[in-house]
């Protein structure tokens, strides 16, 4: 029995290194990680514990990053369509390690070829691979760093994050960026409020916002979306101040969009991927259905709402004829939706809170969109000020709650 | 001379003790606004140095004759004169510091640290004591400005003191530089992380729980 | 005598507001002089910046600023008729409050709502006393902030010698590139007007290609800063075009205008516009 071999043998180990008072007890939560990763905890919960399903936390976070997969894989390969097609027009394969691979890799894998599929995803693994790489070797470091201060084990929360990172970042984005910026998301975003579950801002979400304010000048802008060199393309959304017009003359279509063959950030660009990732979450039950529904209503309520001003406004204001249609399908709010702003830990929780938390979210991100000429993509920033106003919401919810029972008791 | 225990506590103190900065939680608004380059923060921890430990001698000299009624008023009246002069001495030799400082010396009048001294110490303490006492508080202030001003400086502009360290891409060099900290949050953010280091280290002075 | 009677409070408080109101007063009359040649200091280092006399960091003594002043001669022009305005002296212009004029929505593509009628212009002679370049004072709106500058032309007329922003609010690192003297030095020689004399010089998204038909007229942008970048070229245009110098500008490429020479000029205190308080005082006296 091989599967007994290696209990026996991480069994040994531990009790040799990293029990307490052993030479390696700091680096416990290594330990348990891998041992846990392999087999089921012996250990039992003392005192009152509360058991709602049959999910626990680890199950709840491995299916969140199942469902990113439908996302990742679409997004890998749109990295590489988008590239070949600049390439045919006359762009350079870049002239990095990554356009090294990209060459040796050629020989056997037609990765310039914009038709095939296998070669497109393949262009976009090379691109996404080291950042997911350095994602999670960075973030693993604090993660075990912060386990060993808190004498927590190290939990499935960060495989969440570092899925996500990769896949809201633009493909080309430099490692050390990567490196930078999830190191701050963890420790800033998540360790120093006491970890996963204590967290009230999502550290994936953080991590990005510090690229966005602090590397500004490399991050937007139309160079960084596309992995070739000499040919630049810019995000539907930045050609949506100039509102339909500008956005079809550019070349995009709502069907281009939904099906996320654009340019964007790796992960984000392709709505229907979310939508396979949506259906799975619902029916797992993982995420909340009351944030995307109350989300997608606030947003594209307002979206159409907007669309309904007088033509002398809507002359004045371009982006306001948008429709809901284009905003559902351009930048981040379908990935905003799904995975970003139900993430249990920062979103509101209680059921009212969740609607108003929704809304909220969904109206502030087509606000930012039309009227912010500074930032295109508000999904991210809104989701962020979600988050912090999301115990607010809470509390009032709470306190609503506790006054109409007493009201009802009075009553009586 | 040697000075007595409470002279000496008086002065060492508010360097890290009683900071008025990670401690207290004073100041801390214009330690947001100064602090994007090492010469605007050394030169407002010189100006707060100075207006905290005359206005604590002023206090001081004449606490035996304030009436309490218009105790206050004294006290505002004082540092509002000691902050005028600073401000016109940076503009009158230091025109350049000045426009990078804009309201920000006059805006010392609010600053909590000054009119929390002479509320605190400065009027039922001997003229001696209260010099030390602000010009402590000063430094204590002074530090924690330079330390962040350092960060700020060095990674929001791969300078310090204005001069280049790391050449920066927009003027041809290797360093990109970090748009955080050259913004208000930067400051946030290091202040806090400097007093997490220091409650972390200081068991003593963490909140009790 | 306790402390708290009403004599004592008054007093007390008489006392005190004496002793600090005559350390402010002494404060304010020693060093006034000091921080009016500071400020005054500052506008010229600003124009001499701006004309390309001094490089963009370097700094200069009143005294040097005083030598290359002299080369030079503030006009006084009407930004409407184009003509210089005679019986106005520069320094007069900035307490005029009746200085002002109004612009249409459609003509305010700066942003700023009013410019004044009668504007500074600074001019700058060689040796020979023949125009080197004219500094004009911009203003305009950028993305978060408004943008004061000075934009300075060659003798020719055509060209770009230098853009210069003083003051702004925008983003350290992103639009506050505007007064970095790399991005600055990217205006240098570029043609600000295109045949019919339209201002035609813009910042562009991304590197300018030098095979573009109007490379000469197009200027880097700053990444991350489009929104910076497209409010400098409203500045700009708005201030060459026919409702900033533009009229001025025709009557002197068609030479309807003579500007005065320095050499020609009467003695004046000081060439930036404010005079030395003293010297306008000696006169009244």
């Amino acid at each position: 029995m091989k599967f007994y071999a290696l209990r026996k043998t991480l069994k040994v180990v531990g009790e040799k290194f990293f029990e307490p008072g052993k030479p390696l007890a700091a680096l416990y939560p290594l330990y348990d990680a891998a041992d846990t990763f392999f087999f089921t905890p012996g250990k039992r919960n003392e005192g009152s514990v509360h058991v709602r399903d049959a999910g626990d936390f680890k199950r709840m976070m491995i299916y969140v990053v199942y469902a990113l997969i439908p996302c990742m894989l679409m997004g890998l390969y749109n990295v590489g369509l988008q590239a070949n097609r600049l390439i045919a027009a006359g762009g350079a394969v870049p002239d990095d390690w990554h356009g090294a691979i990209l060459n040796w890799l050629s020989a056997a894998i037609p990765v310039f070829n914009p038709d095939s599929v296998f070669g497109c995803f393949v262009y976009g693994f090379v691109y996404w691979l080291p950042v997911y790489v350095v994602t999670m070797v960075a973030g693993l470091f604090w993660e075990i760093l912060f386990a060993g201060v808190y004498k927590e084990e190290v939990n499935e929360g960060f495989f969440v994050t570092g899925f996500l990172f990769p896949l809201i970042c633009p493909a080309t984005i430099p490692l050390w960026q990567v490196a930078l910026a999830i190191s701050f998301g963890v420790v800033i975003g998540k360790e120093i409020f006491g970890g996963t579950g204590r967290n009230f801002l999502n550290p994936a979400l953080v991590a990005r916002a510090f690229l966005f304010f602090g590397y500004a000048g490399q991050i937007s802008g139309d160079k960084v979306w596309t992995a070739v060199d000499g040919v630049s393309k810019a995000t539907p959304l930045s050609y949506a101040s100039g509102g339909v017009d500008a956005l079809v003359s550019a070349g995009y279509s709502v069907h281009d969009c939904f099906f996320g063959t654009i340019p964007g950030a790796v992960g984000e660009t392709s709505t229907v991927a979310c939508l396979i990732g949506m259906a799975f979450l619902l029916i797992t039950g993982i995420a909340s259905w009351r944030v995307m529904a109350s989300m997608f209503v606030g947003g594209m309520g307002l979206a159409y709402l907007l669309t309904q001003c007088d033509p002398s406004t809507l002359a004045a204001h371009p982006a306001f004829t948008l429709g809901p249609q284009w905003h559902f399908v351009m930048g981040g709010f379908a990935f905003g939706m799904v995975f970003m702003a139900t993430d249990p830990v920062t979103s509101a929780a209680t059921r009212a809170g969740q609607y108003i938390y929704g809304l909220l979210v969904g109206a502030l991100v087509i606000v930012v969109r039309v009227l912010n000429p500074a930032y295109p993509e508000g999904v991210m920033l809104v989701i962020l000020f979600g988050n912090c106003v999301a115990p607010l919401i809470d509390y009032f919810v709470v306190n609503a709650n506790i006054r109409r029972r007493m009201k009802r008791l009075q009553a009586k | 001379m040697k000075l007595s225990e409470q002279s000496k506590d008086s002065f060492i103190k508010p360097l890290f003790k009683n900071n008025p900065i990670f401690v207290q939680i004073l100041g801390v608004c214009s330690s947001l606004a100064v602090t994007t380059s090492l010469r605007t923060a050394l030169t407002m921890a010189l100006a707060v140095t100075f207006v905290t430990a005359f206005s604590n001698v002023g206090v001081s000299l004449i606490r035996k004759v304030i009436p309490s009624s218009i105790r206050m008023i004294v006290e505002m009246t004082i540092i509002a004169t000691l902050v005028i002069l600073v401000d016109q001495l940076i503009k009158a030799f230091s025109y350049d510091l000045s426009k990078q400082l804009s309201v920000y010396v006059g805006l010392i009048i609010t600053n909590c640290i000054v009119m929390g001294r002479a509320e605190a110490f400065a009027i039922k303490n001997n003229v001696g004591d209260s010099l030390l006492d602000g010009i402590g508080n000063g430094i204590g202030y002074g530090m924690v400005l330079i330390v962040v001003a350092f960060f700020r400086e060095l990674f929001g502009f791969g300078k310090l003191f204005g001069v280049v360290v790391f050449p920066t891409v927009q003027n041809g060099g290797w360093y990109v530089p970090n748009g955080i900290m050259v913004t208000a949050p930067a400051a946030f953010f290091l202040i806090g992380g400097i007093i997490w280091l220091v409650k972390t280290y200081n068991k003593d002075m963490q909140d009790a729980e | 005598m306790s402390n708290e009677s009403i004599t004592k409070t008054f007093t007390v408080a008489t006392l005190l507001a004496i002793v600090c109101a005559i350390i402010v007063s002494l404060s304010d009359v020693s060093l006034k002089g000091l921080q009016r040649q500071n400020q005054e200091l500052d506008k010229q280092t600003n124009i001499l910046r701006a004309a390309g006399l001094v490089e963009l960091n370097e700094k200069v003594t009143a005294a040097q600023a005083a030598e290359l002043f002299k080369k030079s001669v503030t006009l006084v022009v009407d930004l409407e008729t184009g003509e210089l305005v005679t019986d106005v002296e520069p320094y007069e212009l900035a307490s005029d409050k009746t200085n002002v004029r109004s612009l249409s929505k459609d003509d305010d593509i700066a942003g700023i709502g009013t410019t004044p009628q009668k504007q500074l212009v600074y001019a700058f002679y060689d040796e020979n006393d023949s125009l080197q370049t004219l500094a004009l004072p911009i203003v305009g709106t950028g993305l978060w902030s408004t943008l004061y500058g000075f934009l300075s032309l060659n003798s020719d007329l055509e060209t770009v010698r230098r853009l210069v922003f003083y003051e702004h609010g925008e983003t350290p690192g992103l639009g506050g590139e505007i007064s970095n003297p790399a991005w600055a030095s990217k205006w240098e020689g570029k043609v600000a007007f295109d045949a019919d004399g339209a201002p035609i010089i813009r910042v562009i998204k991304g590197t300018v290609n030098p095979s573009d038909d109007d490379a000469n007229s197009q200027v880097d942008g700053i990444s991350g800063a489009t929104l910076t970048g497209k409010g400098v070229t409203n500045t700009v245009a708005f201030w060459l075009g026919d409702n900033g110098y533009g009229p001025f500008l025709k009557n002197l490429r068609e030479g309807k205008l003579q500007l005065p020479v320095p050499s020609a000029q009467s003695e004046r205190p000081s060439e930036s516009g404010e005079p030395a308080e003293a010297a306008q005082n000696a006169a009244a006296n």
